[in-house]
């Protein structure tokens, strides 16, 4: 590995210089070794994990729908269940960095970037017994891409060609990209990015095949829309964990019941507390609430290429309308941050020092009379997505009669909303998970994103298409910043988007159920499942 | 305060006299063995032949009802790939959907494919989970039915025993006690009685049974009855009072009947009075109107299915028709259609077994 190798993966994996050189030098020992360490230290304050227990844990939403795939959801409940028996090569840790605490040991690209080198740890199983090899890499990432699956976690990695994954040796493979890429780590280290076993189709009808992966629990029994259950994984390579004997995840559409079973004791945690729940939760002797700040977002969007918001003053003018702190306190029951109508908030190229956007009526109505637009009225389009879509778009619709905008909100059913004219909506509301700025660019503000509402970027800026193939390809930190800032400036002057605010994921749990640590940056409920059930323990 | 026997107040509980069609009142009935008597030759006459013309009734009314299903839907707004997938739908995975669910079919074929199906017990696959129908909904089924049959057992003897008791002490402050505290809980939404009582004894007051009934799918509910207390009790508080009030209603007609007036002329003790003599001429229309209600229960019990978070089929309705999962809505609606035909023809027999009138006017 030459220096200038070492710096694009580690800026790439968002690692420091020295971490990424003592994992490729050291290898699997050394991340062994460091993690083990960690664990020292957190026993000392939480007192020695115990084994043995059934960890019953109640979960939002879910319906027949629901699957297990080693790489793939479509809802909650099915987010709660991967994380069991499905691990990635790299992870994100507690504050959204990413590690080489994955299956794999070493994922490295050449000088250009557009090959990268993965290698698997030695000696981890799958729940049969077989040991994962660069064949079953070969197989998960091809199955990932394979747009036939229409896997979730496939788009994120559409540069990879799948014809010319090549397998260097029995641990090793070299992914050689259509382009260059450096959000590639991102997209490996997705939870939806899952090694399974070559072969793997536990869907299919009639020919599936053992739903296996390499991770802390195997699944037992599956009911779709009820319950499902996972034994512990003696073989499991993190040694000691997992701790549970068992884990039972249960289907809970209705907020009341899933709160009503923590409070009975009936489970030991939830997913979801309803905002207005959350005192009853606390409350409550023997429950708690688990607080961890996301950056996942539910923004109003403006279609930057239909009338009215192709002019830019009437997109400026709907920002200034947004009362963001109230915004927040109505719509997320204060449980979240405001935004700044910028994304990737946990990312460290996200533009702090962008001046905080507020309410400012006067001068909204100033730039729509410039645009010839006062007294506009508009339909927004909404849905019960995500918590925050409906009620942000409801408070946005009263805040902007004080600047004489008639907001129409339209509530719609999931189906219309989604249907033929999702992602056509001249004026809508969304919603999106935490991802880091890039990543996030290339899933939603690009003319080849598959989710691209607001149709950014515009005839005028498509200056920030060639700013985004630069920030791609650039290795250094410091340059890639630079040009990552230059980006966020324009959206933050021009966007379509106006994020008024971040949510807080609030979770709910017995305290007899220890290791989950307030604050931690959320992707996934309960500190993404208490890391897939491995790192929280009854006392 | 007396009440007609007119069902239920809710609207929900109004479409139940429409939906179930063949709920007609004892009165209009005798109708029908004045004609039987014109066409005496052609017919099977007595309570046999009136059982198998109700049964051919049923089963005309049962095709009848699948035309209705398949065509409406068929006309539910949106594709089932599309809502299957929602916000993780791309172009490549709807396509990828819909080949493998077969929706490109033509709509009749479709319908043929089913009606042949549903005669030969194939109820087709679940669109969102990819299982076969009756599998899909064996288990449910039989929690519904546990809880119904549970909920039936408790509170028909219950109503008719508080509807005789309040009957017979009529204008009585026991009976405007009752009757004020019955009308409260027809009042109350089952959900409210339902929260009410997890909040008394699942979570905050007290805390003896369990807040929500987690039937594991693959056990049977009389293994876990334990949890079937709260919603037992949740429908029989729902059901009760309506079932009581007839009673009470239809009790206090017959009580002041001449055949009642003649016992007690006689010296026929008080009670032998009451429940050799009045309850059975009196329990005719409550036999009408409980069948009504266990139908109500067998496709209305979603709400007290979905507070105590109880695996049955009207959850499963409410997850199918959300999924827009054609087949699985197709299913239920029927067996909710067969349902209320079969404990309709049941309480029409039932109810000329009980009243001497109707049963030799058939013959």
């Amino acid at each position: 590995m030459t220096e200038t190798d070492v710096d694009q993966a580690a800026a790439a994996a968002g690692l420091t210089r020295e971490q990424l050189l003592r994992r490729a030098v050291a290898g699997g020992g050394a991340a062994l070794l460091a993690g083990n360490l960690a664990g020292v230290a957190r026993a000392a304050v939480d007192a020695a994990p115990k084994r043995g227990g059934t960890f019953r844990i109640g979960v939002s939403g879910g319906s027949a729908k629901d699957f297990i795939d080693g790489q793939n959801i479509v809802t909650r409940p099915d987010q709660a269940r991967i994380v069991t028996g499905w691990e990635t090569l790299v992870v994100f840790d507690s504050q959204f960095k990413l590690r080489f605490d994955g299956l794999a040991e070493e994922i490295s690209p050449n000088k250009a970037a557009d090959q990268w080198t993965i290698r698997v740890r030695k000696g981890i199983e799958f729940h049969n017994g077989k040991t994962l090899s660069a064949d079953d890499v070969k197989f998960s990432l091809q199955r990932l891409v394979n747009k036939k699956l229409g896997l979730f976690g496939g788009a994120a990695l559409s540069s990879v060609d799948p014809a010319r994954i090549q397998k260097l040796d029995n641990r090793t493979v070299r992914l050689h990209l259509k382009q260059r890429d450096g959000t590639i780590l991102d997209a490996l280290g997705q939870y939806v990015a899952g090694i399974v076993p070559v072969g793997y189709s536990p869907n299919a009808i009639g020919q599936a095949k053992p739903n296996i992966g390499t991770g802390p629990y195997k699944v037992q029994s599956f009911a779709p829309g009820q319950q499902s259950v996972h034994v512990r994984n003696p073989n499991y390579w993190r040694s000691g964990q997992p701790y549970f004997d068992k884990v039972v995840i249960i289907d809970f559409p209705d907020d009341t019941a899933r709160v009503n079973a923590l409070l009975g004791g009936q489970v030991d945690a939830i997913t979801d507390v309803p905002p207005a729940q959350v005192a009853v939760v606390t409350g409550h002797s023997g429950t708690k609430v688990l607080e961890s700040p996301s950056a996942a977002w539910t923004p109003i969007c403006m279609r930057v290429d239909a009338a009215p918001f192709t002019d830019v003053r009437v997109r400026q003018a709907m920002r200034l309308i947004a009362n963001r702190p109230q915004m927040v306190a109505q719509a997320l029951s204060g449980h979240g941050r405001i935004g700044n109508d910028l994304y990737g908030p946990f990312d460290e190229a996200f533009a702090r020092s962008l001046p905080q956007r507020h309410q400012d009526i006067d001068k909204a109505k100033s730039l729509l009379k410039a645009a010839g637009k006062d007294g506009l009225t508009i339909d927004l389009q909404s849905t019960n997505g995500a918590l925050g879509m409906n009620e942000g778009a409801q408070v946005f619709a009263q805040q902007a009669k004080a600047a004489g905008v008639n907001v129409n909100v339209k509530i719609l059913d999931s189906g219309p909303f989604y249907g033929p004219q999702y992602l056509k909506w001249t004026f809508s509301t969304d919603f999106w998970g935490s991802r880091n700025y890039l990543s996030q660019v290339a899933a939603g503000s690009l003319p080849s994103s598959p989710y691209n509402e607001t149709h950014w970027p515009d005839a005028s800026h498509r200056k920030f298409l060639s700013l985004y193939n630069q920030a791609k390809v650039t290795a250094d930190r410091t340059k890639r910043t630079e040009i990552m800032r230059e980006m966020q400036n324009m959206e933050y002057d021009a966007g379509g988007y106006i994020i008024w605010g971040f949510s807080t994921l609030l979770d709910g749990y017995s305290s007899k159920v220890n290791g989950l640590k307030t604050g931690d940056k959320g992707v996934l409920p309960l500190n993404a499942f208490g890391h897939g059930y491995r790192t929280i323990w009854f006392a | 305060m007396d009440g007609a026997p007119t069902g239920a107040p809710s609207s929900v509980r109004r479409a139940v006299w429409t939906v179930g069609g063949t709920g007609r009142s004892v009165s209009a009935m005798t109708a029908g063995p004045t004609r039987a008597r014109r066409f005496a030759k052609f017919r099977i006459r007595g309570i046999p032949g009136f059982i198998l013309r109700r049964t051919l009734l049923g089963l005309l009314t049962l095709f009848l009802v699948s035309v209705v299903v398949f065509a409406a839907t068929q006309a539910l707004p949106g594709d089932a790939a599309r809502a299957i997938l929602g916000r993780t739908a791309t172009p490549d995975s709807l396509a990828a959907l819909r080949e493998q669910l077969h929706l490109n079919e033509p709509v009749l074929q479709q319908y043929a494919h089913w009606l042949s199906g549903l005669l030969h017990g194939d109820l087709g696959r679940s669109l969102a989970a990819n299982e076969a129908v009756t599998q899909l909904l064996r288990n449910r089924f039989e929690n519904s039915a546990v809880l119904v049959l549970l909920a039936a057992l408790i509170s028909t003897p219950l109503a008719v025993f508080l509807g005789a008791v309040t009957a017979r002490r009529r204008d009585s402050r026991f009976d405007h006690g009752v009757s004020v505290v019955m009308l409260a809980l027809a009042a109350l939404p089952e959900f409210v009685v339902g929260i009410a009582l997890v909040v008394l004894l699942g979570t905050t007051v007290f805390t003896v049974l369990p807040a929500v009934s987690l039937i594991p799918p693959d056990s049977s509910p009389w293994s876990h009855l334990n949890d079937l207390v709260l919603p037992t009790l949740t429908l029989v508080i729902a059901v009760s009072p309506y079932t009581a009030r007839i009673m009470r209603a239809s009790m206090v007609e017959v009580l002041e009947s001449d055949y009642v007036e003649m016992a007690r002329l006689k010296g026929m003790p008080e009670s032998k009075v009451v429940w050799r003599h009045a309850v059975p001429n009196a329990i005719a229309p409550t036999i009408q109107v409980t069948a009504l209600n266990l139908a109500y229960l067998a496709g209305g019990i979603v709400v007290v299915e979905v507070v105590f978070g109880y695996a049955g089929i009207g959850s499963a309705l409410v997850d199918a028709v959300h999924n827009r999962d054609v087949p699985v809505v197709q299913a239920l609606a029927m067996l909710i259609a067969a349902v209320y035909i079969v404990l309709n023809v049941l309480a029409d027999v039932a109810s000329i077994l009980v009243s001497p009138r109707l049963r030799t006017s058939l013959q």
